[in-house]
């Protein structure tokens, strides 16, 4: 992401105020005036020069004052805090920090603390930003693990603010860009949470959908960490590096949503902390335009028919939305089924689904014992029985294999991607 | 006329792709053979996700049968065609040194699958079946 990377980037001064006074005094008193200018040929014919300015202009230095002032702070970051430019006011000072924070006493503590607990620290780093109402439900329990934080943050802060300890970061914090109120860093998911997905999906065998829901986790991003987690274990195994300080520096700088382990006692009754919301609906193309529908009064018009309106393949939200399953439960619950009834009829869902998976999954196999794999010194070469019988009476079998004789290629054919549109995983 | 089982070019420049015909001998590469039995891709894929210590494959599709067929009515593989239809059993291969190739690796990834754990110890297995 290029907006984050921008964190350390001197405000934008007033051109207003840069005046073309600076010719009139082109040098003055400053550590960074290059005092012998290098001698280079001058070509009369060059329409631009190719030296660096010489002159020392008011924006250069504002720029030199801010780097050794303000800026100065931002150039180590703290440990376990994200390294914003919105946490400082122009003087170069913490919002956030109280009285008695100091920034040598923050590192400090911060290096015993790793050496005593690593993940206690991660835990220990601002959870998330408070996500807005409207996009999530909040039901008692949640309400009540809610205030039970809040209550604890509130403690420890109270704590911290006699220990001189920095407090978590507050939303206004979380802002890279000072001129731009509205951006506000999104958290990204912590190493764990990752682990614990990828765990969840490749070794208890749950399907993307649940561990979405689960861990609050939108279904593409559970696909994401699951493809590149196997990725990464993979190159761990074939013994490759990996650029491991790096992803550490850069998920220090960030915030970032912890795991939540409910196996923990510790965290027993607690709920995982919702990433992002999960069942947004898509926006369809085919639903941009507005669209008036004249319907008679007596005739029963549902979801399904408004979706027909738009395009006649186009699925009603119900269908197109990613866990319609959610809604189902919610259905359930509604009707006044009892738990038991609910779970068996979930558990069912759950059997169908994993009964197609199993079946796929058995398909792929016999597809492959079909194959005859042939090694050689550099390939594997992978022999599979066709059928010449594909092509047809006339040869011209769309089933058939190989190239086709008498066709133009469509690969330069309009409305056609012609870019990969699905990673094999 | 003579009828040969080869390879007639298709793909893109740097992308070849290759259909195993059966044509007569005399016709141009790409015109309209016999018929198609199969086709050969020279590029090699990556291997497969999920194994670590997988290798680059080729892919070849090939209607056995039918090739068997065209060999058996007297049809004359090119040398690569030959290459291709003694992988699968269908002729003798001209030269053994893929065949004691393919034993070599077939032996190597086995003490790798064996010895896992130390790395050290399946290079030492590997030389002493090169050697």
């Amino acid at each position: 992401m290029p907006s984050r990377c921008a964190a350390s980037m001197p405000p934008r001064l007033r051109s207003s105020k840069f005046s073309s006074s600076t010719a009139s005094s082109p040098f003055i008193s400053c550590p960074f005036v290059r005092l012998h200018p290098i001698a280079q040929p001058v070509h009369s014919s060059r329409q631009f020069s190719s030296t660096p300015c010489q002159q020392i202009t008011l924006r250069r230095r504002k720029f030199y004052e801010w780097l050794n002032g303000p800026g100065q702070q931002l150039k180590e970051p703290l440990p376990g805090s994200t390294n914003y430019l919105g946490a400082y006011d122009k003087y170069g000072n913490l919002v956030r920090a109280g009285h008695g924070w100091r920034r040598e006493d923050a590192k400090a503590a911060a290096a015993g603390q790793q050496q005593k607990a690593d993940p206690e620290a991660k835990a220990e780093k601002p959870a998330e930003t408070p996500t807005p109402a409207a996009q999530e439900s909040l039901d008692e329990l949640e309400a009540a693990i809610r205030s039970g934080e809040a209550e604890e943050e509130g403690k420890t802060q109270r704590e911290e603010k006699d220990d001189g300890k920095l407090p978590p970061e507050t939303a206004e914090d979380l802002r890279p860009f000072p001129l731009n109120q509205y951006f506000r860093s999104q958290p990204v998911l912590s190493e764990d949470l990752r682990e614990a997905i990828f765990q969840r999906v490749k070794k208890d065998g749950a399907t993307v959908s649940l561990a979405s829901v689960e861990f609050g986790v939108s279904n593409e991003r559970v696909g994401a960490v699951v493809r590149l987690k196997q990725m990464e274990k993979e190159w761990i195994a074939q013994g490759k590096t990996l650029a491991l300080p790096y992803s550490k520096a850069v998920l220090q700088m960030l915030p970032t949503t912890p795991h939540v382990d409910s196996s923990q006692a510790k965290n027993k009754g607690k709920r995982p902390i919702q990433h992002e919301p999960i069942n947004d609906l898509p926006v369809h193309p085919a639903t941009h335009q507005q669209l008036f529908v004249p319907v008679s009064e007596s005739r029963h018009y549902t979801r399904v028919d408004a979706g027909r309106a738009f395009h006649n393949s186009l699925l009603p939200a119900d269908a197109r939305i990613p866990h319609p399953e959610l809604v189902q439960a919610e259905r359930e619950l509604e009707s006044g089924l009892s738990f038991e009834e609910r779970r068996r009829l979930a558990e069912q869902r759950f059997e169908k689904q994993q009964e197609g998976k199993r079946k796929e999954e058995r398909r792929m196999e016999a597809e492959r014992a079909k194959e005859k794999v042939v090694p050689r010194r550099r390939w594997d070469f992978v022999v599979r029985d066709v059928s010449v019988e594909a092509a047809g009476r006339d040869g011209r079998g769309i089933e058939a294999s190989g190239w086709r004789y008498g066709f133009p290629h469509q690969d330069r054919k309009r409305g056609i991607p012609k870019i990969p549109t699905r990673v094999e995983a | 006329m003579v009828l040969r089982i080869r390879l007639a070019r298709f793909g893109k420049k740097h992308a070849p792709f290759y259909n195993i015909v059966v044509a007569h001998a005399r016709t141009a590469r790409n015109s309209r053979p016999l018929e198609v039995l199969g086709t050969y891709d020279p590029k090699p894929q990556a291997p497969r996700p999920g194994d670590t210590h997988g290798r680059p494959w080729k892919d070849i599709k090939l209607d056995i049968s039918r090739a068997r067929y065209w060999v058996g009515v007297g049809a004359q593989p090119s040398d690569t065609a030959w290459r291709l239809l003694s992988m699968v059993g269908i002729l003798e291969p001209q030269f053994r040194v893929g065949q004691v190739q393919g034993q070599v690796i077939r032996a190597d990834s086995a003490a790798k699958s064996l010895v896992k754990e130390d790395g050290g110890r399946t290079t030492t297995t590997t030389e002493e079946v090169n050697a």
